[in-house]
């Protein structure tokens, strides 16, 4: 099981270092997010409301760590689709490997796909902030190793759940237009229903209840405890861990139980 | 002795209502190149996918070397190889890339499977391109390296849908030299299906005509041909004499049919019997002008057994198109 996924986890990762325009969009990406967007939004949210960032730059920098990793995940689907379409799923559906290898193996790439786009946005964001003229991640307090093996810890969970959510919608789909409609669907509430871009006290009630229990709300809200000491989150760091790997856990099941079926000979 | 693979009352029905194989029951034997033979849309690739574990069959039962393909699944994964009608070869990686991913999925040993990927690139006479990304590959180069993956784990039986759908003469000639350099060098067996009348006379051990879902007929290329009633010589004689009964006087000869001043004489060897016949006919004082010798094609014997001829039966589908416009769009 362990070797099967690493052969095809590692055949995902080739894929993706070999694409080099993707990886450039990948760095261009966050450059804009965090250039035009970022520099260009009115600071008129009040400093009190953003979990002890320093101003809104920051606050929305750390945003962005787990809206990237949200961007990659959605794309997981996609690869999948052109293997069904062209074979490569029923070749491995021949091979005498364990069927959850599949899922599996594009769930784990993924989530280093993820976890090292979002280190290369952390990267500008902190480089942004030494720029005269433009503003970016300033973190408050010290920033150890603990803390950033935290932020890779939120991330690595909240890509897992992710991006099994998307493998098993794509297994679903099969179709590649509808799938391309149902990861618009999906995204933008989630992007916009979380405290990932605004603190969620200026959300309607409704909006706040949907989004204290959306992943990326648990993301940003432990990651931030982490880059701005002494601040208080909406949760506890402990909740927002143990909240992420719940979700982590639920969504990879549910993600190998769809493969699984989806995959089954019919 | 019994088959390596047996096939009994298998049935595969889509959707509720198309029977795309409809009872099927045959047998391969260890070490014999079996073909299915049959137009599009005939059934063959269903049985391939019902054989390999990819499809349930609706009833009835298959074993490959005695395991079950319902119910012991891993176990005829891992004696079977498979080189699928598509192309599914990975664009993005090198030929040894691809080897090399299919060695692990089919936990080949590392130390082993280096070795045997260099010999099997060697086999299809890829060696010099090997390190080249798979997307500067022609069709048929993809084609071997597809044949080449599917024996990385010197597999009992090789499964080919197609081999050689959508190659050019040239690189189909290629195939077949490897397909028979694979049966004398091994004892593997080979299931393949396709719509090439002379791919299968000339490969296969036995023939399977299959049309509709259904075996038409199974049986060696020769004695096919022979069920047909033996080969047809055609002779033109100048001069206005009937020379039917002096044909007729010929030993081996079976019937003539007299087509204005030529003869078509269905004979039961036509070798051994040209030479008597051209001699008696012209001590009954007939001038033989033309003379040719048919022998009965595969096409006459799919004409035989399925009542249509495979051309006519394979524009009754599409498929062919679609295979090519999948094909090309994977190149672009």
């Amino acid at each position: 099981m362990f070797s099967e996924t690493v052969a095809l986890t590692g055949r995902e990762l080739k894929h993706w270092y070999r694409a080099k325009v993707q990886i450039l969009m990948m760095l261009v990406q966050p450059m804009v997010w965090l250039g035009l967007f970022g520099q260009a939004f009115p600071a008129t949210i009040p400093v009190s409301t953003m979990n002890g960032a320093p101003d809104y730059m920051s606050y929305m920098s750390v945003g962005q760590l787990a809206i990237i990793t949200l961007f990659t995940c959605m794309f997981v689907g996609m690869s999948l689709v052109w293997d069904r379409r062209f074979g490569f799923l029923n070749k491995l559906r021949a091979a005498p490997i364990p069927r959850a290898a599949i899922p599996l193996s594009r769930v784990f790439a993924t989530v280093i796909r993820a976890v090292v786009a979002a280190m290369l946005v952390l990267a500008i964001a902190l480089l942004f902030a030494h720029i005269p003229g433009l503003k970016g991640l300033t973190i408050i307090g010290h920033f150890g190793i603990t803390d950033f093996l935290g932020v890779i810890l939120i991330l690595v969970l909240l890509a897992t759940a992710f991006a099994s959510i998307f493998v098993a919608i794509a297994l679903t789909i099969k179709q590649q237009e509808t799938l391309f409609a149902v990861i618009n669907l999906v995204n933008l509430p989630l992007m916009f229903a979380s405290a990932a871009l605004f603190p969620i006290s200026s959300m309607p009630d409704w909006l706040q209840t949907v989004a204290k229990v959306n992943p990326l709300t648990l993301a940003v809200d432990g990651m931030r405890q982490l880059f701005f000491h002494g601040s208080t989150g909406i949760y506890s760091l402990s909740v927002d861990i143990i909240g992420l790997a719940a979700f982590s856990a639920v969504f990879i099941t549910l993600g190998i139980v769809v493969a699984m079926r989806s995959l089954k000979e019919k | 002795m019994t088959g390596y693979i047996e096939v009994k009352d298998l049935v595969k029905v889509y959707s509720g209502s198309v029977r795309a194989v409809d009872d099927i029951t045959f047998e391969v034997m260890e070490g014999e190149i079996f073909g299915f033979l049959g137009p599009n849309g005939a059934g063959k690739t269903t049985t391939i996918s019902m054989l390999t574990t990819l499809l349930r069959p609706t009833s009835g039962s298959a074993t490959i070397g005695g395991h079950d393909v319902v119910k012991q699944q891993q176990k005829v994964r891992s004696i079977i190889g498979l080189v699928p009608q598509e192309l599914t070869v990975d664009d993005e990686l090198s030929g040894r890339e691809n080897m090399l991913l299919q060695a692990k999925l089919y936990h080949v040993e590392n130390k082993v499977a280096k070795e045997r990927i260099d010999e099997l690139l060697d086999l299809v006479k890829l060696d010099d391109a090997s390190d080249r990304l798979v997307k500067t590959y022609s069709g048929g180069m993809r084609k071997r390296l597809e044949l080449a993956e599917g024996l990385i784990h010197s597999p009992k039986v090789l499964f080919l849908d197609e081999p050689t759908l959508g190659l050019d003469v040239q690189t189909r000639t290629v195939m077949w030299a490897h397909i028979r350099e694979l049966k004398e060098s091994s004892n593997m067996t080979v299931f393949m299906t396709t719509h090439y009348l002379e791919e299968a006379d000339s490969l296969c051990d036995r023939i399977g005509i299959i049309d509709k879902g259904r075996i038409m007929a199974l049986d060696t290329p020769k004695k096919l041909k022979e069920s047909l009633g033996g080969d047809v010589i055609s002779v033109k004689i100048d001069g206005e004499m009937d020379q039917t009964e002096a044909i007729k006087a010929v030993d081996g000869v079976l019937s003539v049919k007299k087509e204005d001043g030529s003869y078509r004489v269905k004979v039961m060897n036509g070798e051994t019997v040209t030479a008597p016949l051209l001699q008696g006919i012209s001590k009954n004082g007939g001038k033989v002008t033309y003379v040719t010798l048919e022998r009965p094609n595969m096409d006459q014997v799919f004409l035989e057994y399925t009542g249509r001829s495979l051309r006519d039966a394979e524009q009754a589908g599409s498929y062919d198109k679609m295979a090519m416009a999948r094909q090309m769009r994977r190149s672009s």
